[in-house]
């Protein structure tokens, strides 16, 4: 069997500063792997840093969010043939030594989504309470829909095999693909499994959740779950 | 005809107003056919219902109203609302069909650069 063709995808929306470390990290950890940074419509330098690191860069016009910057690498991996697509944060939170971890499994086939999870076991990652209070309440939703234990369903830190990028180049869930996504993945038969990785304090840049999206984001998370529930998978 | 309050005669009028300034901006190519429908629909409503007071009074008791301009009012407040979701609906596909072309946009440049890059070197060799 040859190696699977592996892409990492990093969306980034205005991460200048800590672009270039993130990418660094992956290169040393990982020389093999491809990577891809979507610019996801950055004001400051992001795509200048990316090209500076040798990386592919797809730049989208206006900011989409996470869930569109993630689903347009999708695209890319698809039409340029990688058979696994790896997610990664560009502040930092995630470090690519995990990279081959999440990676195992979904090369042996033995899950078609692989989790990097921060509570399978004891890791550094210790997440504020309302954190706490959001993934338990998700985490109890997709284990009641999927009848499978995910503890850590906001991690971005996934990788995934063809067949699922297939499907989420089509059809993906808007802005954070949490809970919805792994419900909609799972009911279409596709295999999670979790992995534990161990993530960090962001190095820089500013974290997606604002103070609207804390109060708005739980809201549309349930709801867009409570969808995924009960929509048909195409 | 005859006519039970002026408020009667004035939401009647209004709505003929709308309804003629709806398709005028039709016609000048404003608003398009689609969007127009649901105005014109709800303003000639309106204007039948102020302009026929037998038909005001007799949906009215139907509808177990008390004051005739109040049905008015009602019908208006219900299309307002049908209106919000239609155009929310509307904006919803927007995005969407907004996001992928985006989307697309974002792809075909990068392949169109290094395409581009491709054939310099190739020139340069």
């Amino acid at each position: 069997m040859t190696a699977p063709r592996v892409l990492v995808i990093v969306p980034a929306h205005d991460e200048e500063e800590s672009l270039p470390r993130t990418l660094a990290e992956v290169r040393a950890a990982a020389p093999a792997v491809d990577v891809l940074v979507v610019d996801d419509g950055s004001a400051d330098g992001t795509s200048r840093v990316a090209r500076e690191a040798g990386v592919q860069v797809v730049r989208h016009t206006v900011n989409l969010g996470v869930g569109g910057a993630l689903q347009t690498g999708f695209c890319w991996a698809c039409d340029h043939g990688y058979d696994i697509g790896v997610q990664l944060d560009a502040d930092g939170q995630h470090d690519p030594r995990w990279l081959a971890a999440l990676l195992a499994p979904v090369a042996e086939g033995r899950c078609n989504v692989s989790i990097g999870s921060r509570y399978v076991s004891r890791t550094g990652y210790r997440a504020p309470l309302g954190r706490r209070l959001g993934m338990l309440l998700f985490s109890g939703l997709v284990r009641l829909a999927l009848g499978q234990r995910i503890t850590d369903t906001t991690s971005g830190f996934r990788a995934y095999d063809r067949a699922v990028m297939d499907v989420c180049r089509r059809d993906f869930p808007k802005d954070f693909p949490d809970a919805p996504l792994l419900i909609g993945l799972a009911r279409r038969g596709f295999r999670l499994l979790e992995v534990p990785v161990e993530m960090r304090e962001r190095v820089a840049g500013r974290s997606f959740y604002t103070l609207g999206k804390q109060l708005y984001y739980p809201y549309k998370n349930l709801l867009a779950s409570l969808m995924a529930l009960i929509q048909r998978q195409s | 005809m005859y006519f039970l309050s002026k408020t009667q005669v004035i939401v009647a009028v209004g709505a003929v107003l709308l309804a003629l300034y709806v398709l005028d901006l039709v016609r000048r190519r404003r608003l398009s056919e689609e969007y127009s429908f649901l105005w014109v629909v709800a303003t000639v409503g309106v204007a039948v219902l102020g302009f026929s007071t037998p038909l005001l009074v007799g949906l009215t008791r139907m509808l177990g109203v008390v004051m005739e301009v109040s049905t008015v009012f009602a019908i208006g407040i219900a299309f307002s609302l049908v209106v919000l979701l239609y155009l929310s609906v509307r904006l919803s596909r927007l995005g969407a069909e907004k996001d992928a072309l985006v989307r697309d946009l974002a792809l075909l440049r990068h392949e169109f650069e290094s395409e581009r890059r491709a054939m310099a070197e190739r020139g340069a060799r």
